[in-house]
């Protein structure tokens, strides 16, 4: 399994001002599975993958993703997990718009200490895969949306991680270009040995999932086991 | 990741290079007032400089500098001289006197009365030729020491000692070898008009024999100011200021104490220095201020892109690599600009006849000014992109 949580709670702010964004949440998914999380805004999504993906901690509750205890982790420990096996992809790209593209993807082998020229090596081969070769020099700048939500994949696999976390990767894409977003995602990230956890809003997309989970109000509302799945799409 | 942030820096054109001229302009503008204000300074011991012959300079236990002075007792030089250690000791003796032009107009100068034997202290400019011409009994050599339009005499021979009163409003010529003018009503001729350092303040200057200067003065005045003091070979300064002391009960400093010691006077005790180091300083804090506060903005505009590296697994120390290589960057290429600016700038003011001196401490205070203002900004930027939640970027908030 490649992530195990149970009894998972949130809350932000303080004093009266609290909101209770999990409310006891549980959650698996098995390894080399693309999960989509959907449910309306609000209802917990970008908590609960942060939670997943190390970036903030639940304020109770148990959380196993990769075989290693979140909860139990400090700080340091949690910025070596994200560094080596968590690939971001977020709404708005966020490309460092001074850097070029094969820099960009390269960014998580550069934060792992590797060498300058063999991680433009390794950037320039997934830009091959997302379909931008021949790219590796231009500015995200260039680029349209589509083009540049390739980029983030590309960046989010070059480090190899075993956890893709994606959140609402299409909703600043058109219909086609999401469509294809997605194709590309299942087709180059998904493996034996990754899975993907995708936020999304678009019902248009859901077929590329292999399990749909529906979330509200801080809970999963209906979450088949990973089993019973149907696979579609890819 | 240094490479990655100087590449950051860079890339974003527009704001770095407002970055930079703002940084530049402050490295330009603290250096430049250094160095005016160490030209000032320089100007206020030019007579120490200008006797590079003393190693120790002896004087009235109250006189805390070259500018204000009270004179020394004549059995003094003697007293000095029986000091072990002491190689040579001349007198020196500095009065303000009234100076009358031909035409009636009247000028003060700044009386410098020399050894009589050496003359040692003469304006290097003045060819032995003037030297000899000053051992004559009431010959002076007259200097601008930094003003213009001082040294004015009557042009025509028509307005020189008229007997119908003055002529102030006559054309007037540069004084020159031959002139005349009265000091407290005894006739001197001028020897030659020697370019000499300026001063501050500044002001005309008449150098003469001692006895020659003992002449023009009333009797209170004829005592010397100065005794200066050549140490015997193998003699430090120091060690023999302190002797002296000792010796005589009078102050003994050696030549560099003494400039520092003038330069301190004038930090405590000119109004017009004063006022001078409050606009310096005004304009450094601006500068800092402006400096520190571009960096901070710059850094702090960059923190979503920070926070990208932090959510991908970027360590705090990593961060703050990147952010100091990004302000030591700024701060670096800045401060080669104002400083390069401020050495080009500082000839022209100085070859047009300001007072700018680029001594060691103008540069450094600039450099290390802007380098240390641009780390601290960097390091104050820093501190929310430490504590920046990278659950920030998700999802465009
Ligand atoms: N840092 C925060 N401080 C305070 N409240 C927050 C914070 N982050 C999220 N919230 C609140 O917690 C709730 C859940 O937020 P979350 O972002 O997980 O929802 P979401 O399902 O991703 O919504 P959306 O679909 O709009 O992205 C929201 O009501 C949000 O306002
Ligand atoms: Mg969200």
């Amino acid at each position: 399994m490649a992530v195990v949580c149970q009894g998972l709670t949130k809350q932000y702010g303080h004093g009266s001002n609290t909101f209770q964004a999990l409310r006891g949440l549980d959650l698996t998914v098995a390894t080399g599975e693309l999960v989509m999380l959907v449910g309306p805004s609000g209802c917990g999504k970008t908590t609960l993958v942060s939670i997943l993906s190390a970036v903030i901690e639940p304020d109770a509750g148990e959380c196993r993703v990769l075989g290693q205890d979140l909860i139990a982790m400090t700080p340091d420990e949690k910025t070596r997990f994200r560094r080596t096996h968590v690939g971001f992809v977020f709404q708005t790209f966020n490309l460092l718009p001074a850097l070029s593209l094969a820099e960009n993807v390269a960014v998580p082998l550069f934060i792992a200490g590797r060498h300058r020229r063999t991680a433009l090596a390794a950037a320039e081969q997934l830009l091959d895969r997302v379909g931008l070769a021949g790219r590796a020099d231009a500015k995200p700048g260039e680029l349209s949306g589509g083009q540049q939500q390739r980029v983030a994949i590309a960046r989010a696999l070059v480090h190899g991680p075993s956890l893709v976390v994606c959140d609402e990767p299409t909703s600043n894409l058109d219909h086609r270009n999401g469509q294809e977003m997605m194709k590309l995602l299942r087709d180059t990230a998904l493996a034996a040995n990754r899975t993907v956890i995708v936020v999304t809003h678009d019902p248009r997309i859901l077929g590329y999932a292999d399990r749909v989970v529906h979330m509200d109000d801080g809970r999963i509302v209906t979450a088949p086991a990973p089993s019973s799945s149907e696979r579609v799409g890819g | 990741m240094i490479r990655l942030a100087l590449e950051m820096l860079i890339g974003d054109r527009v704001k770095a290079l407002g970055l930079m001229l703002g940084v530049a302009f402050t490295a330009f503008l603290v250096t430049f007032a250094a160095g005016y204000f160490a030209g000032f300074m320089t100007n206020g011991f030019a007579l120490i400089t200008e006797n590079s012959a003393a190693d120790v300079w002896v004087m009235d236990p109250a006189v805390m500098s070259v500018e204000a002075t009270i004179n020394v007792t004549d059995a003094a030089l003697n007293r000095v001289r029986a000091v072990p250690g002491v190689a040579r000791a001349w007198p020196m003796l500095l009065a303000d006197v009234e100076a009358r032009f031909p035409n009636g107009r009247f000028q003060t100068f700044q009386l410098v009365g020399l050894d009589d034997v050496t003359l040692a202290g003469l304006p290097d400019s003045a060819s032995p030729d003037v030297a000899a011409r000053l051992r004559t009994p009431d010959a002076v050599v007259v200097a601008s020491g930094g003003t213009s339009g001082k040294l004015g005499t009557p042009a025509q021979l028509r307005d020189q000692w008229p007997y119908d009163g003055a002529h102030l409003n006559v054309p007037l010529r540069p004084l020159a070898a031959g002139d005349q003018v009265l000091v407290n009503g005894l006739r001197v001729r001028v020897a030659a008009q020697a370019r000499v350092l300026e001063r501050f303040p500044p002001r005309p200057l008449m150098y003469t024999g001692i006895a020659n200067a003992r002449r023009l003065l009333p009797p209170e005045r004829q005592r010397p100011t100065f005794v200066l003091v050549r140490a015997r070979d193998g003699v430090s300064s120091r060690q023999l200021a302190q002797r002296i002391e000792r010796q005589t009960g009078l102050r003994a400093r050696p030549r560099d104490a003494f400039k520092a010691d003038t330069v301190r006077w004038y930090l405590v005790n000119s109004e017009d220095v004063g006022d001078m180091t409050a606009m310096l300083m005004l304009a450094m804090v601006v500068g800092f201020g402006v400096a520190g506060i571009m960096l901070y903005m710059f850094s702090y505009e960059n923190l979503r892109q920070y926070a990208v590296f932090k959510a991908m697994g970027a360590s705090g120390r990593q961060l703050v690599g990147m952010v100091l290589a990004q302000a030591g960057g700024v701060a670096v290429l800045a401060t080669g600009i104002g400083l390069g600016l401020c050495s080009l700038a500082g000839s022209a003011v100085a070859a047009s006849g300001h007072p700018f001196r680029m001594l060691w401490f103008a540069p450094v205070l600039g450099a290390g000014g802007v380098l240390l203002i641009s780390l601290t900004a960097a390091l104050i930027s820093v501190r929310p992109l430490l504590k920046l939640s990278p659950g920030e970027v998700f999802a465009g908030r």
